[in-house]
């Protein structure tokens, strides 16, 4: 098998030069779209454990193999880390195969394989996403699971990331592996109330974003708070607010319009906390 | 907050000016003048969080000016704390603040040059000079104990990349002093089958590193490899049984000629984990500066 696999490593390669000439690639298999050949590698084990190693599987995960191939992704996601599965093939034949793989594996009742196109897939149930296809289909699939996964849902792409949205992870085991995290959509402006002494501070938060990158600040009576160190990952938000030489660290969850958390300020022992709650009053596309 | 701004200007001006004298403050060695230009309070406190001070730590402040980073933490972190400064006059007010501040118990300074000072007990150091003055005190940095943080803000230590950077208002910087961990080792560790023996280059770069792996004679990949203060980790991959090659996670600390911690093998329900040990066999390359 893996001297196999080593054959087809260096044939992909040669594929990704000379962009187009799948068509003389040595295997009939198209894995996941019909209207960008993909050919069919399988990853090799130890790059299947560090995929779903990076997007830290749990039980409770769904986890979508994009171009599943002979299931193997989808298998290992049931039978190492519990968790149920659900893979997408374009190939009968690979689906078939996959099946009773995942029957001889013990784990039929846990995954589920559907022949159909990637990028018509219904994906929305996926908190984890897993791919290994070229440059062009993963392009194409981009916006579809930014817009289809929710926020929170992990994607992990093996070998080929995205073009212009920044892993929130790469890590390299053999092969490079990318992870990204769904961010919550936060772009607007948000009337932020933070309680403090009695008193309830408000602020108004603009806040725009490009993937889970953000930027922003406060407007406040007679000026302007920069928001500093500001994270998104998924549903989860931080920022820094400086006030009156005093740092206001908030962290919180973004659920739709509205977000809340806690807030600390102070150093040391001495730190002190409350809530905020923020309710957007202007959204993406309205101010 | 005006004059500080003036003051601001001023240290750009000069260290673009390397050295000019026309600097009207004061001067922190003999041989680079480093104005005093107080660091703002929501800084200190950003550099001392991001040092993670606690009431543990010993804190030198290197050119401590009026005593703030110093004091502050002594009062709002409970740590004891170091100012080293040139200036009879800034050491007094600092003493006075400190007193202010009621944590003369806790708190030092010492007028001198501190080229001269004795800092190997510092487990935190707190830096804002300019950059040649960093670069010359790099080198005694990399003495320090391993797990030393050093925090600093506006300049760093140029071609050692922090280990955390911030920004609140200002760029702050924490480096965590790291082992000597480069060179030839051989890790042994106890495994179900047998006792699991490789052979593992490391080059280091400060808390960078990278390297290979034989095993049996075969190199292998060496992967992820990080150091953070005698804290290590990295990833390795056997791959002499072609058809079952195994992935193997190892943590755990550098201790002079020996280094010691946890393997895991295998992902999920399948992982499971065993005690390496490896010792130095070699110096290997000279490390890259």
């Amino acid at each position: 098998m893996s001297s196999a696999s080593i054959v087809l490593r260096s044939a992909l390669c040669g594929v990704l030069f000379l962009a187009g000439a799948a068509a003389g690639f040595p295997t009939s298999a198209r894995a996941a779209t019909l209207d960008i050949p993909t050919p069919y590698v399988p990853s090799t084990e130890l790059n299947v454990d560090e995929m779903l190693r990076l997007a830290d599987v749990k039980a409770s995960d769904v986890v979508y193999d994009l171009g599943s191939g002979d299931g193997r992704i989808v298998i290992a996601a049931a039978r190492d880390w519990g968790a149920r599965g659900v893979g997408i093939e374009i190939d009968p034949k690979l689906v078939a195969e996959s099946r009773e793989r995942a029957q001889r594996a013990g784990v039929a009742n846990r995954v589920s394989f559907r022949e159909g196109d990637v990028l018509k897939a219904a994906v929305s149930e996926a908190t984890v996403v897993t791919m290994y296809l070229l440059t062009p289909l993963v392009a194409r699939l981009q916006p579809k699971l930014l817009a289809e996964l929710k926020p929170g849902a992990r994607i992990v792409a093996h070998d080929y990331p995205f073009a212009d949205w920044k892993p929130d992870r790469h890590v390299r085991v053999s092969k490079n592996f990318y992870l990204y995290v769904v961010p919550a959509k936060i772009t607007g402006k948000w009337q932020l109330a933070v309680p403090v002494g009695g008193a309830v501070r408000e602020y108004e938060l603009e806040l725009s974003q490009r993937f889970q990158e953000v930027s922003g600040g406060a407007r406040v009576a007679g000026g302007y708070l920069p928001a500093f160190e500001a994270r998104l990952a998924g549903e989860r938000i931080a920022f820094v607010l400086v006030d009156d030489n005093t740092s206001y660290r908030f962290e919180g969850r973004v659920s739709g319009h509205a977000m809340e958390g806690e807030v600390r300020w102070g150093a040391g022992p001495r730190q002190q906390q409350s809530t905020w709650r923020a309710t957007r009053i202007v959204g993406v596309g309205e101010g | 907050m005006n004059v500080g701004l003036t003051r601001r200007q001023f240290i750009a001006g000069s260290a673009v000016l390397a050295g000019a004298a026309i600097v009207p403050v004061i001067a922190q060695s003999q041989f680079f003048d480093v104005p005093f230009v107080p660091t703002p309070q929501v800084v200190v406190d950003e550099m001392l969080r991001l040092a993670n001070v606690t009431s543990k730590d010993l804190v030198y402040d290197l050119g401590s000016g009026d005593g703030r980073i110093v004091i502050t933490a002594a009062r709002k972190f409970g740590a004891r704390a170091t100012g080293v400064e040139l200036d009879n006059h800034l050491i007094y007010q600092s003493e006075e603040s400190a007193r202010q501040a009621n944590v003369l118990d806790r708190v030092k300074f010492l007028q001198q040059d501190f080229f001269k000072t004795d800092f190997s007990d510092a487990t935190v150091v707190t830096l804002y000079l300019l950059p040649a003055v960093m670069k010359r005190l790099r080198e005694r940095m990399l003495q320090l104990k391993p797990g030393t943080r050093l925090v600093a803000h506006d300049f760093d230590f140029d071609d050692w990349r922090p280990d955390v950077k911030t920004t609140i208002r200002k760029n702050v910087f924490l480096w965590i002093v790291p082992a000597h961990a480069g060179g030839r080792w051989q890790v042994r560790a106890g495994l179900p089958g047998g006792e699991l023996v490789f052979d593992m280059e490391l080059r280091q770069k400060y808390q960078e590193l990278d390297g290979f792996t034989r095993f049996d004679g075969q190199p292998g990949g060496l992967w992820e490899a990080k150091l953070e203060g005698d804290r290590i980790r990295f990833v390795v991959v056997d791959g002499r049984d072609r058809d079952n090659e195994a992935t193997l996670y190892l943590e755990g600390r550098v201790s002079g000629s020996t280094m010691e911690g946890d393997l895991v093998r295998g992902v999920g329900n399948q992982q499971a984990r065993f005690k390496w040990r490896a010792v130095r066999t070699g110096d290997g390359p000279p490390v890259k500066k």
